[in-house]
């Protein structure tokens, strides 16, 4: 299976790229949005920030946004994730707006969010079984989503809740950096890849 | 719930290796930073912090090198602190392996290096590292590892860095570091209060219940332990136990 991790020339893919690698996969990092399509599976990483993301996606974001929504495997990361949105307080320019809603700047008097947080009122069976309880945030900015259907899990940070993690065709996007929440975390990733190479990600559960 | 408040273990570096003598038992090499970085985070550390003390041109790239071998390894955040200058060095640090990036006397030479990389890789992963000397007036701001003073008063220093760009606060008390007598509360409070960001208290930790009281009087969000553990007086487990006996919200790992 070949994974591809989108680089928009930002930060550390190190311990992402660790964390996704596995029997049976080849990772690799691709600067070119349109190149990075050419995969089994994409991952958009979650360091740096939304406009000078959404420049370097600006020449494959419609090709992006319609493979995902075809059904392209997806695992967007804290900025990753943010970008699968139309657009961000953050920044200038166009999310993929492969789900509706716009990134706001979270509600608390202690900004950013760092550090580790708890997940409620998860749907996502991934996370669930991964024994992932508590995940580590690094964020100023949240999604605020037009569908709340779509949120498969929830943080709050002082009195603001936010969706901790979206799932829409084959795309599941996080909040929090899985990758930097210990061994539950890499757990995680490793649960989302097997379910691919299995075939199919697990039916979102009811609660 | 809540955001979990923060236990973050410092391990001095020179030349790609943990130069204060490190006190474990059952460790091969305990001179290695990988290694002790791994075990800190199999006993439930929640941030790992790498302070190079050289900070020569020479040991850059041993410290990015370093810092490439950790990510690979390690699943929690990275700091990376000492002789960080410019964007340059930022982006390098960022992109061998570092989650974030702490500044000291180069944003006291030039703050805009807060500005620009808080610009480029976003906020949260700028540190702005305050050390700070009680002068019988005023909490007065040192650089260059504690040995040159500078006309800042740290409560407003830290409120420019914040201004500036920068995303956390790593607060040390030049007076306490050290002496095991318990984090500089008047200060840690006074500065946590100025600040709108997460403030890590740093220096004189001796025992569990300063760790806790750097967060319930203190007002920090994260206490930077290294001597105490390094040494064998207590462990990370401990000191998570005496956070969560008293109520703060912690990162729970399963055992």
């Amino acid at each position: 299976m070949r994974i591809t991790v989108f680089d928009y020339g930002a930060g550390n893919l190190h311990s992402l790229m660790k964390a996704l690698a596995g029997p049976e996969r080849e990772v690799r990092s691709e600067t070119d949005p349109v190149a990075a399509l050419a995969t089994d599976v994409l991952v958009l990483p979650g360091v740096g920030a939304f406009g000078a993301a959404a420049a370097r996606l600006a020449p494959g974001r419609a090709a992006m946004r319609d493979a995902i929504l075809a059904g392209l495997p997806t695992l967007g990361i804290c900025l990753g994730m943010q970008l699968l949105f139309e657009s961000s307080e953050e920044g200038e320019g166009a999310g993929l707006a492969v789900l509706g809603g716009r990134v706001e700047r979270l509600h608390a008097r202690r900004l950013p969010q760092i550090g580790w947080n708890t997940l409620e009122a998860v749907r996502e069976p991934l996370i669930t079984t991964s024994g992932l309880t508590t995940a580590y945030y690094a964020n100023g900015f949240v999604c605020r989503t037009a569908d709340a259907a779509v949120v498969t899990a929830w943080s709050t940070h002082e009195d603001d809740r936010f969706a901790a993690a979206v799932r829409v065709a084959r795309c599941i996007g996080v909040q929090f950096h899985p990758e930097k929440s210990s061994a539950p975390g890499r757990l995680f990733v490793d649960g989302f890849l097997r379910a691919l190479q299995q075939g199919a990600l697990p039916p979102l559960s009811d609660s | 719930m809540t955001l979990s408040r923060r236990l973050i273990v410092c391990l001095d570096v020179q030349d790609g290796r943990v130069v204060k003598g490190v006190n474990f038992t059952g460790l091969r090499d305990v001179g290695d930073p990988v290694a002790l970085a791994e075990r800190y985070e199999n006993e439930g550390a929640d941030e790992i912090t790498f302070l190079d003390i050289t900070a020569t041109h020479e040991a850059r790239a041993t410290l990015l090198d370093l810092a490439r071998r950790t990510a690979e390894r390690l699943f929690i955040p990275l700091t990376i602190g000492g002789g960080i200058r410019s964007v340059t060095d930022i982006a390098e640090a960022l992109r061998a392996g570092a989650d974030k990036v702490s500044l000291n006397s180069a944003a006291v030479r030039d703050p805009l290096v807060l500005t620009a990389g808080a610009e480029r890789f976003g906020a949260q992963c700028i540190v702005a590292s305050i050390d700070a000397k009680w002068d019988g007036k005023r909490y007065r701001v040192y650089t260059a590892g504690g040995r040159t003073p500078t006309p800042l008063d740290a409560i407003a220093w830290a409120q420019e860095c914040v201004a500036r760009g920068a995303g956390e606060i790593l607060l040390t008390s030049i007076d306490a570091d050290g002496r095991r007598t318990g984090y500089d509360l008047t200060l840690t409070r006074a500065v946590a209060s100025a600040v709108s960001v997460p403030v890590i208290a740093s220096g004189g930790a001796g025992e569990a219940a300063h760790v806790v009281a750097a967060i319930t009087e203190g007002g920090a969000d994260a206490a930077l332990v290294a001597g105490i553990l390094h040494d064998g007086v207590t462990t990370v487990a401990a000191l998570k136990r005496a956070m969560r006996a008293a109520a703060l919200p912690i990162r729970e790992v399963a055992a």
